[in-house]
């Protein structure tokens, strides 16, 4: 449907996107856009709509305000209530539960999109072995579904999707059926394909690992809104808000008052910051990543903490503890011993390193309820 | 597989046509044998080119249709077991009167303006004669203690000639000779061939008030049954050929009647060991002279039916 | 969340709407038209409700519903005794000789009721083959609400057993271990843990035996008359069928047996919507069966009993009848002929007509009953269009309609004066009826079939490049197949022996088995009929096993 593709229209884009059964919203009004060769994924918890949002860009659903455009071409527009059925949108999909089918054989399942370009026999062939070849299958193609593994399942369901070659290919949580070790292996693998291929693609996870390796942009999502939009760098370096650093995980959070030229922890006197002066008003709400908090022997210069859990990463142990006074306040530190749960320890703290949140994003956040 | 299945549909839908009413010239139903229907058509469409269509029920069955059908009927020619159905039709102004020439040996008692009798059956005891009891020549021999619990009566509600011999018995002695049945174990047994298959078995001896020209049948293949007809008299049901006033194949229509009524068409009802309705016609089994007829007051027993099945529920009702 | 509107719906929706609207509410609106307006059949609207009142206050309404209801309950709980054990070590143990055990359970389905107490009556009647044989008969009990329980169950508990079997071969032994592992004994893992979960099929099954035994007529018919036990559908039957005709006392009555199988249907709804369990997932897996141990002769002498009973008893006194020269001449070898087989295949009365007709009627029932089936499935399953719950409950509705009423509705309803088209006294009619009774079949195996299936195959379908109408073909299709197959040869058997609505509206001229075989009963051919009905059940059981067995081979039903 894409004959007269426009060079420099986005690959997908859209606008002001809604939906809503009845009273529960879904979506609140959605804007982004994506350009050709780019890969965006949409990160969030579940329920957030990201699933829901891709479900619309695939045509599965209809929205009840907004539009999405397609290369440059609507598919779906709520107020002319024009609708392009999926299976005019020249898209490629992977779902969650592999969706493949299981009265086809894996040559049969790859060859399917195929067919239904009118492909001739002799090519359909050739591009399912070369599909199948590509995701190392092979040797699979006259085999049942079923006889296959999960991952081996996957790549099946992979190759359908980069068969036709697709303007666009979705991917709905496509590894989180699969155990961790193979889920690592394949994000390498998809992120490789993602390169070569020069795809085109929307990702869906709840894996911020996932999204931050394979997206050339990531959009947070939180209760039927994009939460921000960026890079993964900018993300990491810069995320918007308290929740969208939260959901990274990219060190704990916590909210600052500011009492004589200090910067106290709220509600109690555990001073964090002098020498930086705020930006706004008496309170903020800032990130203490991981990188700015160090272990300190437990002295008056050191903020007394208490340890909660400590779990092993490949470089150290990372602990997570809790500030004495504030219960609430959790942060992350990376110590290279390992630290019992209960023990009693000191924090320092690197004020550089402090993200400090823009009051408006702050309450921005505050005014979203969750709704879905 | 789809365009499989489409062949299939078409095959089945081409069938189905052909085995519908296209080329129908009449339509009969009839509440008598099948075979005595397949072979007055089939002769009949051999002398006159005219096709028969036929349905062919009981008349419980046929009566439904008709009932059923009334906004748009379909049936020219009605042959029922009744001649209740003819004096009813007659009453609604249903029938189209008509003297069929080959009715002239018919004897006045089995035709009227508009219904002619095609044959008639009477009624009589069918007795198995393996059955070890001593052959009953009276109603009231099956109350005897030899036919201790081996006696079925065909249901007065489901045949028309059964209700007429109860009804006339029953005005003859008020019921004493049902109640006797009753205390003799007899019981009530669906129509006419649910009372007789277990007869046949052995299970009863005796059916009272049989079909005589079933029995005969029967006899004829082999079974060890016969047909008593009582002295003391019995019924006798006619069975009415009548045209139908919404007929659009009326000529079609008579001539049929003309055929069942000829040496041929009547020929073929003896056959089937109905009693010929004209009385030239020979037939290899008692005829009306031969049989005593009760003496009952016909239209004065069909007005008081409910109340006369009413008085034989319950005395056959609890079982 | 379902790929609802997305183009391709629509079409199927109006498939199936339009197809169960001429198929199961014109004949429902033309019998509830006759209840109301009683000179309908004249083309008049007079005197609405005048009739209905007279029919209810009849006394004898309510021990006729108060029998109809008792009958189907008992009928229910000895079908429940009889398959349930059976089902149950059929899924869960390796039973010796399954497969056998399998298709002689299945035969009973393929009687005719109507014969299959025929049978019976000629079996244990007095001087019946079982006193010719052994000396003794068993008439006190057959003529009893006992023996019609029993002969009714006989033609019924395969529906529980197969239900029963599969459901908890699905649930399989691996929850019930579950439960043993933390200290359950058997007999308890079994009842709080099996058993609940296979309830939603156990109910599922137990309604259509509730629904079948309160709209059978044949053996009521036979057996409850004698009994003095009179039931709903033998007093539409007496309406109908004696003079004089009371159709809108009929149509009366059929709505309470319509508003009885509603009830029925409610109340097992009720109770799954209080205990819905999403667990039938798993395969069946045979490895999964135990041994039976020191059960093992038990069991088998259950089933070997359960299918003499129930298929080789019928079976063998419909052979026996229809190889006797003379019912009287009884079960000795002077009186054994091959006469009446030698007549039916020398066509006579018309009975290769009859076979034609009938096998083509139910092949023709099968494809229609299968498509409206799995279209309305789908829609009820897969969508959420306004208006399905109207799609599912006109599936659901012919179980509470009796063979006659769909007859009665379906004159009433074609042999209006002044339609342009009528199926009327044609072949379509029959085929209309039987759509209307059967369609519930695939319309169940449908559904169940596609909750099975997950959405996200469907819209891989579409997304991949498939219209609506190519996804359904090309992926659902062939997914629910198997299990539509089944039903569909159900259907078969069922619309090739069908007797009460073909009877009545059967058209003028065309025969069908049934009506050859009632017709021969009628008028004192017992053996024909018989030899008819031996054949009719013989062709019906194999043709469906062969065609099945084809299936397997092609590979388009994998175990």
């Amino acid at each position: 449907m894409s004959k007269k593709t426009d060079q420099d229209a986005d690959a997908v884009s859209a606008h002001d996107l809604a939906l809503h059964y009845g009273d529960t919203i879904v979506l609140k009004g959605i804007d982004l856009s994506l350009s050709r060769g780019r890969t965006l994924a949409l990160l969030g918890p579940s329920g957030c709509g990201k699933t829901t949002l891709l479900r619309l860009v695939a045509g599965l659903l209809q929205p009840n305000r907004g539009t999405v455009r397609i290369a440059g071409q609507p598919v779906a527009d709520a107020k002319t209530g024009f609708f392009a059925p999926p299976e005019r949108r020249n898209l490629g999909m992977v779902f969650q539960d592999y969706a493949l089918w299981p009265h086809l054989t894996v040559g049969g399942n790859v060859a399917f999109p195929l067919e239904m370009r009118g492909i001739a026999r002799a090519e359909r062939e050739a591009r399912t072995m070369r599909a199948l070849t590509r995701v190392g299958l092979e040797a699979y193609a006259g085999r049942r579904p079923s006889d296959l593994s999960g991952g081996q399942q996957q790549r099946v369901a992979i190759a359908r999707a980069i068969v036709a070659e697709p303007q666009l290919i979705l991917f709905d949580e496509p590894l989180s059926n699969l155990d961790r070790e193979l889920r690592e292996n394949m994000v390498g693998e998809l992120a490789g394909l993602i390169s070569e291929l020069r795809l085109t693609a929307i990702y869906v996870t709840h894996d911020h690992a996932e999204a931050l390796t394979l997206a050339d942009e990531v959009a947070v999502m939180r209760a039927g809104e994009i939460a921000q939009l960026a890079a993964p760098d900018d993300l990491v370096a810069r995320p918007a808000s308290a929740e969208v650093a939260d959901f990274l995980r990219l060190g704990g959070t916590a909210r600052l008052s500011w009492r004589g030229g200090t910067w106290f922890l709220a509600g109690s006197d555990q001073a964090v910051a002098q020498e930086v002066a705020p930006s706004r008003g008496p309170e903020a709400q800032v990130l203490l990543p991981l990188a700015a908090v160090s272990l300190g022997a437990p002295s008056h210069k050191t903020l007394p903490a208490r340890v909660v859990r400590s779990q092993f990463r490949g470089d150290g142990h990372l602990a997570t503890v809790v500030l004495a006074g504030s219960p609430d306040v959790e942060l992350q530190l990376l110590s290279a011993v390992r630290l019992r749960p209960g023990e009693q320890i000191g924090l320092s703290i690197d004020p550089g390193r402090i993200r400090w949140f823009g009051e408006e994003s702050h309450n921005a956040q505050e005014k979203k309820v969750v709704t879905c | 597989m789809l365009k499989s299945i489409k062949g299939l549909v078409a095959g089945a839908v081409s069938t189905l046509l052909l085995a519908g009413v296209a080329h129908a010239d009449i339509t009969v139903y009839t509440a008598g044998p099948q075979s005595l229907i397949d072979k007055l058509a089939e002769g009949f469409t051999a002398e006159t080119g005219v096709k028969v269509n036929v349905f062919q029920a009981t008349t419980g069955k046929v009566m439904a249709r008709i009932e059923a059908e009334a906004a748009n009927p379909v049936v020219d020619v009605l042959i029922s077991a009744s001649w209740d159905t003819a004096t009813d039709f007659a009453k609604r102004g249903w029938l189209v009167p008509y003297a069929s020439p080959n009715a002239e040996k018919v004897p006045a008692f089995l035709k009227n303006d508009t219904a002619v009798a095609q044959g008639v059956s009477a009624l009589g005891i069918a007795w198995n004669t393996k059955s070890g009891t001593p052959k009953p020549a009276e109603w009231s021999d099956l109350t005897k203690p030899e036919f201790k619990d081996l006696v079925n009566i065909p249901d007065p509600a489901q045949s028309g000639s059964s209700f007429e011999l109860t009804a006339a018995l029953a005005g003859q002695d008020d019921y004493r000779l049902f109640k006797d049945l009753k205390a003799n174990g007899a019981v009530i047994a669906g129509a006419n061939a649910e009372a007789l298959n277990p007869v046949l078995q052995g299970a009863k001896a005796a059916v009272f008030g049989a079909v005589d020209y079933i029995t005969f049948g029967n006899k004829a293949k082999g079974e060890s049954i016969d047909v008593i007809f009582p002295q003391s008299g019995t019924v006798i049901a006619p069975r009415p050929v009548m045209i139908l006033n919404w007929s659009k194949n009326q000529d079609e229509a008579k001539k049929f009647v003309d055929y069942i009524l000829s040496d041929a068409g009547q020929a073929l009802v003896a056959k089937t060991f109905l009693m010929p309705a004209r009385s030239d016609v020979p037939a290899d089994r008692p005829l009306i002279a031969d049989l005593k007829l009760l003496n009952y007051d016909a239209a004065a027993v069909q007005g008081k039916r409910k109340e006369i099945l009413q008085q034989v529920f319950d005395i056959f009702g609890a079982n | 969340m379902n790929a609802k509107d997305i183009g391709g719906v629509a079409p199927a929706a109006w498939f199936a709407l339009g197809g169960l609207v001429v198929v199961v509410a014109v004949p429902f609106v033309a019998i509830l038209c006759q209840a109301i307006f009683p000179e309908i059949g004249t083309g008049s609207f007079a005197k609405p409700f005048s009739l209905m009142g007279t029919t209810l206050a009849d006394a004898r309404l309510l021990r006729m519903t108060g029998n109809t209801v008792l009958l189907g309950t008992c009928v229910v709980i000895a079908s429940s005794l009889l398959a349930i054990p059976l089902g149950v070590a059929r899924a869960l143990y390796r039973v010796p000789l399954a497969p056998v055990w399998d298709v002689l359970l299945l035969v009973p389905f393929m009687i005719p009721p109507y014969i299959a107490t025929l049978g019976w009556i000629m079996t244990l009647q007095p001087r019946g083959y079982l006193e010719q044989l052994f000396g003794f008969n068993l008439a006190s009990v057959l003529f009893s609400l006992l023996g019609m329980t029993l002969v009714m169950t006989f033609n019924t508990f395969p529906v529980v057993y197969f239900a029963v079997s599969r459901t908890v071969e699905a649930v399989g032994a691996r929850y019930a271990d579950v439960g043993r592992v933390f200290g359950a004994t058997p007999a308890r893992a079994f009842r709080r843990i099996t058993l609940p979960l296979s309830a939603p099929g156990l109910a599922a099954s137990l309604l259509l035996v509730f629904a079948a035994a309160i709209e059978e007529y044949g053996t009521p018919a036979a057996l409850g008359r004698r009994a003095g036990f009179d039931v709903l559908v033998t007093g539409i039957d007496t309406r109908v069928g004696d003079w004089p005709i009371d159709l809108p006392g009929a149509a009366t009555l059929s709505l309470l047996l319509v508003a009885l199988s509603l009830a029925a249907f409610l109340l097992q709804r009720w109770i799954l919507a209080r205990r819905s369990y999403q667990t039938v997932n798993g395969k069946p897996q045979n490895a999964d069966k135990r041994p039976l141990g020191y059960l093992k002769l038990p069991v088998l002498a259950l089933f070997g009993a359960i299918a003499f009973l129930s298929t080789g008893v019928p079976m063998l006194a419909i052979l026996a009848t229809a190889l006797s020269r003379t019912i009287s001449g009884g079960l000795s070898p002077g009186n054994l002929t091959l006469d009446n087989f030698a007549a039916v295949f020398g066509n006579s009365a018309g009975a290769l007509g009859a076979l034609a007709n009938s096998l083509t009627l139910g092949v023709a029932t099968a494809l229609l009953t299968g498509l409206i089936g799995i279209v309305s499935a789908y829609v009820v399953v897969k969508t959420r269009m306004r208006g399905r719950a109207l799609i599912d409950i006109m599936t659901v509705l012919p179980n509470a309609l009796p063979g006659i009423v769909v007859a009665v509705g379906l004159i009433l309803a074609w042999n209006m004066p002044g339609l342009p088209f009528t199926p009327y006294n044609t072949g379509f009619i029959l085929l209309l009826a039987y759509c209307c009774i059967l369609v519930p079949h695939t319309a169940r195996y449908a559904t169940a079939a596609f909750v099975q299936i997950g959405d996200n195959l469907e819209a891989a379908a579409r997304v991949f490049g498939a219209t609506g109408a190519v996804a359904f073909r090309r992926i659902l299709i062939p997914l629910v197949f198997p299990s539509l197959a089944s039903a569909m040869l159900l259907v078969f058997a069922l619309a090739s022996r069908e007797l009460v609505a073909s009877v009545v509206v059967a058209p003028v001229g065309m025969q069908t088995i049934a009506t050859f075989i009632w017709r021969q009963f009628e008028q004192g051919s017992v053996g024909l009929g018989m030899a008819m009905a031996f054949v009719t059940i013989f062709l019906t059981t194999l043709l469906p096993l062969l065609f099945l067995s084809l299936l397997r081979r092609s590979s388009l039903i994998r175990e």
